[in-house]
């Protein structure tokens, strides 16, 4: 395995990061892996890095880079937002690696806000073939209210928590404090994703879900203890009952881990179970590149 | 920007350089990096700090050591604190060769300003070095982050730990990154207050905050001719971890080093 710096477009390129493998077979799928809120490319606790070293090692290339303005990236004129910038962006690196790769297909890997503009980028290129996300959009299911609700009736503080804070929206119209307010900064030394995170209507995710199913689009999501809107392993599947994903999902549930899963005992695992993901899914796609009716799961 | 990697061609490391924004300087800048989340925290501030200088007609490099961020290899592979040292001295050297600059600033900030400090005593082609919260020593770092573990709370309502802990190998698990015992013996080695710059022409220690410690440093350093203390008050905690990926940006010490580096 090798890597290269990249600078991928004009005038103002977006910087990134190649773990070329030593047998390069532009067949297989090539995984992109995008920031996660303002991180750099390097990923939250080096968890990109180790990703791209660990998928390229059993023969894939990798490559992550900068949305624009982020990491190593500079800032790049246009009125687009995140959520258009972030689609485009990542087209971008697709369309450079398949002029000077030859590589087709390409699956992503995102955590957070990076599955989000996965997910939105699966929807809109059909180059996608399989996309993994830790945290990405998730919904509540009757199973939910109960593993949520029934553990405060035995918790006098964590009632009287969620009654104040209940209370105090509704006579005081108390918001939600700012990131910089938790962390105690002023808000001019303190920077944030301008992105602000928003799930969907369940029903317009489900609707995705199955555009991305009819297209043979191998999806691994995978949720942490650091989501407070998933609460169970089956509650994806549960929460998406309505959609027929046949054997294209695989989904798992970390809920020792923290959301940028600083346990670094769990990260060897995580890093693992993805790359033999992928490496699942890119040999069902040589071995049927058409159809693409293999996936793993 | 410029991405590139350079040293040892086994193991290169990950720098990115940025030319000189103005009239150039026949000046560079290395910018060493602090240690694991705090790492990734200071990324953005670095990234300013870089740019600033090279608004003033500095040509900037910001590197990664060994074993962490892009460069090769992990910090479990054996990499001491040594290693980062010499990796000052490889960033230092590829600076100077690639744009055949006469003059070299190093800056660091906290673990990195042990680095950078400790590297540039160990030479005699630095012209400045300034020195950024900087931790004054090994055995000081490691108890901070010691007692960081051992003065943390469990998570409310049984969600998640931080995984921050001391295991039975000698290392410590710190926001998602580790110590390993070979790196911390090494980096025990390493003293601010012990090392002698004398051969740097400039040194600036630049505090966000007072503590013991600077105050320490000030004393064991300002009988250095170039020796300056400058106190720009700013935020510092950059081990605080959030959900919203929210990072420091201290404009206050930023503006102080740009301002040191006429």
């Amino acid at each position: 395995m090798k890597e290269r710096a990249l600078r991928i477009g004009k005038p103002t390129p977006l910087i990134g990061i190649a773990s070329e493998p030593d047998n390069f077979n532009p067949d297989l799928p090539a995984v992109l892996i995008l920031n996660s809120g303002v991180m750099h490319h390097v990923g939250t606790c080096r968890l990109s890095v180790k990703i791209a070293r660990a998928i390229a090692d059993k023969g894939l290339l990798v490559v992550r880079f900068d949305f624009s303005g982020i990491g190593d990236s500079e800032p790049r004129r246009g009125a687009l937002s995140f959520e258009e910038s972030s689609i485009a962006e990542t087209r971008e690196v697709m369309d450079y690696l398949q002029k000077t790769r030859g590589i087709s297909q390409f699956i992503l890997y995102g955590l957070c806000s990076g599955a989000d503009a996965s997910y939105c980028t699966g929807l809109a290129d059909e180059r996608v073939v399989g996309m993994m996300k830790i945290d990405p959009y998730c919904y509540r299911t009757w199973q939910y209210s109960l593993r949520y609700y029934v553990p405060l009736l035995f918790h006098m503080d964590r009632w009287q928590s969620f009654l104040s804070k209940k209370i105090a929206r509704v006579v005081g119209g108390k918001k939600d404090k700012a990131p910089n307010e938790i962390a105690g900064v002023d808000e001019q030394y303190f920077e944030v994703p301008t992105y602000t995170r928003r799930f969907p209507p369940r029903d317009q995710v489900a609707e995705g879900l199955r555009k991305l199913v009819a297209r043979d689009v191998s999806v691994f999501v995978a949720f942490t203890g650091g989501e407070p809107e998933y609460l169970y392993l089956n509650q994806y599947r549960q929460s998406f009952r309505d959609v027929d994903f046949r054997n294209l999902l695989r989904v798992d549930y970390y809920p020792e881990a923290n959301h940028i899963i600083t346990q670094l005992d769990y990260q060897p695992r995580i890093v693992a179970g993805i790359a033999d993901w992928v490496l699942n899914v890119a040999r069902g796609r040589i071995a049927n590149p058409d159809a693409n009716k293999t996936a793993a799961a | 920007m410029i991405p590139q990697f350079f040293g040892n061609a086994d193991a290169p490391l990950y720098g990115v350089y940025l030319p000189p924004k103005a009239t150039p300087r026949d000046a560079g800048v290395v910018l060493c990096y602090p240690f694991g989340q705090e790492y990734m925290r200071a990324h953005r501030a670095y990234r300013q700090l870089a740019l600033l200088l090279s608004k003033k007609g500095y040509h900037v490099l910001r590197f990664d050591y060994r074993g962490t961020g892009d460069s090769s290899g992990d910090i479990e592979d054996g990499v001491t604190a040594q290693d980062w040292i010499d990796d000052v001295g490889l960033a230092v050297n590829e600076l100077r060769e690639s744009t055949g600059v006469s003059s070299i600033a190093v800056v660091g900030l906290r673990l990195g300003a042990l680095i950078a400090g400790v590297a540039c005593a160990a030479r005699n082609d630095i012209d400045q070095l300034i020195v950024w919260d900087p931790i004054l020593d090994g055995f000081e770092y490691e108890h901070e982050l010691l007692q960081e573990i051992s003065n943390e709370k469990p998570s409310m309502w049984g969600g998640p730990s931080s995984g921050n802990l001391h295991d039975t190998e000698g290392s410590i698990h710190f926001n998602g990154f580790r110590l390993t015992q070979k790196f911390r013996e090494s980096m025990r080695k390493l003293s601010l207050r012990d090392a002698r710059p004398t051969t740097v022409k400039k040194i600036l220690q630049a505090v966000s905050h007072e503590a013991p410690g600077f105050t320490d440093l000030k004393a064991a350093w300002q009988s250095h001719p170039g020796y300056r203390y400058q106190l720009a008050p700013a935020p510092h905690d950059w081990n605080y971890v959030d959900n919203f990926g929210g990072i420091l940006l201290p404009q206050p010490v930023i503006q102080a080093i740009v301002n040191a580096m006429d």
